[in-house]
């Protein structure tokens, strides 16, 4: 009994430094954060008492002109470039994720590392890449314009079209990754007996091979739609105002101290947004995977 | 004959995506050496950016920083996140594996809100208390935050990988919580414990987002001098700090390449 009662304090011991890091450094300021939205907007942008829902109301696009939906397009946009670059992704990285398992066994992490070791160059770094290829007069930007798909003069960057492949670049590793863990794995007899049975490509696709990478297609979804819909550097300097998201909308309340509690309202409804998609990936990946299990 | 084409297309697919995920690093690479500011037309090659960054010393501070920051965090994660892995493994059959959500917030926090929450917090303590003025210490605490997870999730992999009687051995020998520490836990968590201290090393360095919200005037970072000089419009230098940058990715990748074919570790 008193063994057991050391051991109790011995094993808190070893976990309360990381909970108390969590708690203090994370939990407790999102609270804060959370609390904020629901003050008024005093001077500076500072949040004052009374308690009220102007913020909520703000966002929702209610302010001295009446109504507008700047902000509702703006949450809108997030949804809509999240799962437009997580498709991409996807049709980028299944025929990646299935060269690589293809391949000898000795060249495969060699080729993962490949994929990776872009995605650890810092964020910023990356889309000043981006930037240097699609700025107006480059050879790229020559390309598009000539195809008629700008104007000269205004490249493709800074555009939504800069943004989308800022994305698809920053996330095609965590869609790889999970998607190759589905292939090693993959049961190569029920492919085969697809193909026996006559089965096109598409045929074999659907019904041997879908399935058994459902698992990594989710794990991937969900690392991919879900921080891209939080997105905000690449939106910042890739979108140049026009393709921004929710997150630079929050950001900019705070940065400029605009209005905080605005900020905080918006941080609340992109925390809201997140467990949504959560939780519509985590049903319909049980719904697609029938009974297999499905990492969620 | 169809699947011989299948593959050529499959090779093609292979090498334009190694174009699409290297042409922005090598831009940036080949522009870090023009002779003109310009990242459309090449003027011949020379070294004057790198000339101008080490004689400036806000960017030479700004190294500085970076290092500091990721080796100072990473080393309170691994310890802090190394114990909680260990703990959480332990405390499995315990009830308390509600825990274990608590681990995965700081994972899928957007962290724009993650950065923001905690400069309000550490404005409103500064204010308050007046102590955790924004600045590298308060930038060290947000990193060790996010870090802590992914090393408990690790060392909590590593130690589920186990076998469980190797613990009631050590304890049936009647080691003490140290004994154990030091001659079972340590030498078998090795591993896991030396690759969560790189993931550790690569989030901090890879991190702009909540550095940027957390630091203070005297604690830029290389990622947040970038990012002001873009937004000044102040380019020049901008793609010869990315080179360095990108050139230690590269030395990293090709050490990690060569310890993974050096160790038996699957």
């Amino acid at each position: 009994m008193s063994s057991l009662r050391r051991d109790t304090r011995y094993l808190l011991a070893t976990t309360a430094p990381g909970v108390f890091f969590i708690v203090v450094f994370l939990v407790l300021p999102s609270a804060y954060l959370v609390g904020m939205a629901f003050l008024s907007n005093g001077p500076y942008g500072l949040p004052t008492p009374p308690v009220s829902l102007q913020a909520f109301r703000e966002l929702a696009g209610f302010g001295f002109l009446g109504w507008s939906p700047g902000n509702l397009y703006t949450l809108i946009r997030s949804v809509w470039q999240s799962l437009l670059a997580t498709a991409i992704v996807i049709l980028i990285a299944y025929p990646a994720a299935y060269i690589i398992s293809r391949q000898p066994a000795r060249w495969r992490p060699l080729m993962l590392l490949a994929i990776v070791v872009p995605s650890w160059t810092n964020q910023v770094i990356r889309s000043v890449g981006w930037m240097n290829i699609l700025a107006p007069g480059t050879p790229v930007s020559d390309v598009a314009v000539w195809v008629g798909l700008t104007e000269p003069q205004m490249g493709l960057f800074p555009s939504q079209f800069a943004v989308i492949v800022g994305l698809v670049y920053n996330f095609l590793p965590f869609m790889v990754l999970p998607l190759y863990a589905a292939f090693e794995r993959l049961d190569t007899e029920q492919v085969e007996a697809a193909r026996d049975l006559f089965a096109s490509p598409v045929g074999v696709f659907r019904h041997a091979v879908f399935p058994q990478t459902l698992p990594g297609l989710m794990a991937g979804t969900v690392l991919v739609a879900i921080p891209a819909f939080g997105m905000y550097v690449v939106t910042e300097l890739l979108g140049g105002g026009k393709a921004s998201m929710i997150g630079n909308l929050v950001a900019r309340q705070f940065v400029q101290a605009s209005n905080w509690p605005l900020g905080a309202a918006g941080a609340i409804i992109m925390i809201i947004v997140t467990l949504l998609g959560l939780k519509v990936l985590r049903d319909l990946g049980r719904r697609l995977g029938g009974d297999r299990e499905v990492l969620l | 004959m169809r699947r011989g084409a299948l593959n050529n297309g499959l090779r093609v697919f292979w090498y334009l995506l190694l174009v699409f995920l290297y042409a922005p690093l090598a831009v940036v690479v080949f522009f870090s050496f023009n002779a003109i500011n310009s990242s459309a037309r090449f003027a011949g090659f020379s070294l004057t950016w790198y000339e101008q960054l080490f004689s400036n010393d806000e960017i030479v501070d700004a190294l500085l920083n970076t290092v500091v920051l990721a080796l100072t965090s990473s080393l309170i994660a691994i310890v802090i996140g190394g114990m909680l892995g260990y703990g959480f493994y332990r405390y499995r059959l315990r009830r308390l594996s509600w825990l274990i959500w608590l681990i995965y917030l700081p994972m899928v926090m957007p962290d724009i809100i993650f950065g923001i929450a905690e400069m309000i917090f550490f404005i409103a303590i500064d204010r308050t208390l007046g102590i955790l003025a924004p600045g590298l210490g308060t930038m060290v605490i947000a990193h060790v935050t996010f870090q802590v997870p992914f090393v408990a999730l690790l060392v909590n992999a590593r130690l589920l990988a186990l076998d469980p009687q190797l613990f009631e051995a050590a304890q049936d020998l009647y080691a003490s919580p140290w004994q154990r520490a030091r001659f079972f836990l340590l030498p078998v968590l090795g591993p896991a414990i030396g690759s969560s201290f790189l993931l550790a090393l690569t989030l901090s360095i890879d991190d702009f987002v909540i550095s940027f919200f957390t630091a203070g005037p005297e604690s830029t970072t290389l990622p947040i001098y970038i990012w002001s000089a873009i937004k000044k419009g102040v380019t020049p230098e901008v793609n010869a700090i990315a080179t360095l940058m990108i050139g230690s990715v590269f030395i990293f990748a090709l050490i990690s390449l060569f310890a993974r074919k050096g160790s038996t570790q699957p």
